[in-house]
């Protein structure tokens, strides 16, 4: 089942058209990495489904409801949640005050709001073992589990991330991709834009190649890490994955 | 020795109100990175309507703040709406050329409505102080002092202990990042606005009785403030408290063991003094560099 559709979404900053068409569709319980060269419109498209920059043209439809325009507090509340690039928290707040900012559309639930904060609190040690920290004193690769942490206080059907393995080193990096698998595991659709290939793809059940503002390629993730011409754009000409950071198929 | 700790009490006094009309600029500049220099003008504002309500009904001036207050509030949420908004994402610049412009236009309106001179709330108590053992304590001082401890715990408790405080706190320290766990740009800048505001509706009120005040006042009550903010690291409340602790001590201190002319440079120069070694002032943001 289809749980995110964009069709024909064209959109950009003031200065043309970012996106010139972008078609797009992912299903549920899938992990759908985009990959493409800088300026491909690949953060661009996260952007947009997630409220922050409005399309110009085009459709975007969560469920088959059109979401394409809508403020960010509205897409958060159809439960799609986005983990930007990087500076997505609030550094003189603790960790446990990021964490409770996530639950901000709930708040006048307390019960669930008491729930999703010891759900996340088991799924994301850090979060406790931190809790009293300042978020802006945590290192890279612990901002970026607090960040996905944050995300969950709303249960989102889908999670947005934008380049989750930026400036991290291998062992953060690990961890992240092992919680981005275990979301999926959980049930949660995740749509990732990776600049590093090897391991978008290897996280990934799905596979999109954009450039220039379009969709080039979309296949299973297998299948566009094999494509020849993928393996000698990005990879150097090998795209088999490097770790056993392999999710399973939705 | 007396002399010394009478001076200190003073400058403590009069450092919390300071901090009171301070901490209005200071959160108003963190979550909107608008710098306000109308706020001095709010502060004469309210001094003069102040002044007004106790010269008709008698009503005490700190008291009439509950009148001016909830005033200034919705004051604010209009101005924002009508004015600032426009500006939002420009240039800190943009909002001085535009906030100074405001303050020019209310000056104007006083010097029309109220004419050019000074004035002064006189309230029964105006001259009369406690004392306490060999320290006295003016009773304007202290009741001052005393609403604006008030004022300041309830804006800590609002910011600290509400969602709507942890909003404007989270939009402050990053905007993209507030919008994105669905706090609302728009309404949580002018909620800001409308506190920081709504701040001088006690610190006119106690400027009325404090010092005499004429509409072209402002200029000197914005000199200070933005002192008190830089002094204390724009945009940081605990910032603010120390900076006006910092100006009461000076002016307080400079006043009993110098002359009361050279109070106000002292103050200048610990400014510049702490910024050539702080840059970012006494309560900047001190993060790690890649967190922000």
């Amino acid at each position: 089942m289809t749980v995110l559709s964009m069709k024909g979404v064209v959109a950009g900053y003031g200065g043309g058209a970012v996106l010139q068409g972008v078609d797009l569709d992912c299903a549920e319980r899938t992990v759908t990495c985009i990959v493409g060269p800088n300026g491909a419109g690949k953060s661009t498209v996260l952007r947009v489904i997630s409220g922050l920059l409005r399309p110009s043209a085009g459709e975007i439809s969560m469920d088959g409801e059109a979401i394409g325009g809508r403020a960010p507090d509205e897409v958060l509340r159809r439960g799609i949640a986005q983990v930007p690039q990087s500076h997505a928290l609030f550094p003189a707040m603790s960790v446990h005050e990021n964490i409770l900012m996530g639950g901000y559309l709930i708040r006048k639930d307390r019960r669930l709001l008491r729930e999703r904060l010891d759900m996340v609190r088991d799924r994301v040690p850090i979060v406790a073992e931190r809790a009293g920290d300042s978020a802006g004193n945590l290192s890279g690769g612990q901002r970026r589990m607090v960040e996905i942490a944050r995300c969950l206080m709303l249960d989102p059907r889908l999670i947005l991330l934008d380049e989750p393995s930026l400036g991290l080193d291998p062992r953060s990096l690990a961890g992240v991709a092992a919680l981005i698998q275990e979301l999926n595991r959980a049930g949660t659709t995740v749509l990732l834009v990776e600049q590093n290939v090897r391991l978008g793809l290897g996280l990934a059940t799905h596979g999109v190649v954009m450039e220039g503002g379009r969709v080039r390629l979309s296949d299973t993730a297998e299948k566009v890490r094999d494509h020849p011409e993928i393996a000698s754009l990005y990879l150097g000409g090998t795209t088999a994955p490097s770790g056993s950071t392999r999710a399973p198929a939705g | 020795m007396t002399q010394l700790v009478q001076a200190i009490i003073l400058g403590l006094l009069i450092g919390g109100v300071y901090a009171l009309m301070a901490s209005g600029l200071t959160l108003i500049f963190g979550v909107m990175q608008i710098i306000n220099i109308a706020q001095g003008a709010f502060l004469v504002l309210v001094a003069m309507l102040t002044w007004w309500l106790w010269q008709r009904t008698g009503i005490d001036p700190i008291v009439a703040s509950l009148v001016t207050t909830p005033l200034m509030f919705g004051f604010g949420w209009v101005v924002y709406r009508l004015l600032i908004s426009r500006i939002r994402g420009s240039s800190a610049s943009m909002s001085v050329l535009l906030t100074f412009g405001f303050a020019l236009v209310i000056e104007g309106v006083l010097n029309v409505v109220a004419g050019n001179r000074f004035r002064s709330a006189a309230p029964s108590y105006f001259e009369e102080s406690y004392r306490v053992g060999d320290i006295s304590l003016p009773k304007t001082q202290v009741f001052g002092f005393l609403a604006a401890v008030v004022v300041l715990g309830v804006l800590y408790f609002v910011l600290t202990r509400t969602w709507t405080g942890r909003a404007i706190r989270a939009a402050t320290q990053n905007p993209s990042g507030a919008a994105l766990v669905g706090v609302a740009a728009t309404g949580t800048a002018a909620l800001a606005f409308a506190i920081g505001s709504a701040t001088t509706g006690v610190g006119g009120s106690i400027l009325s009785v404090l010092y005499p005040f004429f509409p072209a006042s402002h200029y000197d009550w914005i000199s200070r403030l933005l002192g008190i903010v830089v002094l204390g690291g724009m945009g940081s409340l605990p910032g603010a408290l120390v900076g006006a602790g910092i100006l009461g001590l000076a002016e307080t201190l400079t006043a009993t063991y110098g002359s009361l002319g050279w109070s106000t440079l002292v103050f200048y120069v610990v400014i510049m003094v702490v910024l050539l070694i702080r840059p970012q002032g006494l309560f900047g943001a001190k993060l790690r560099e890649d967190a922000v």
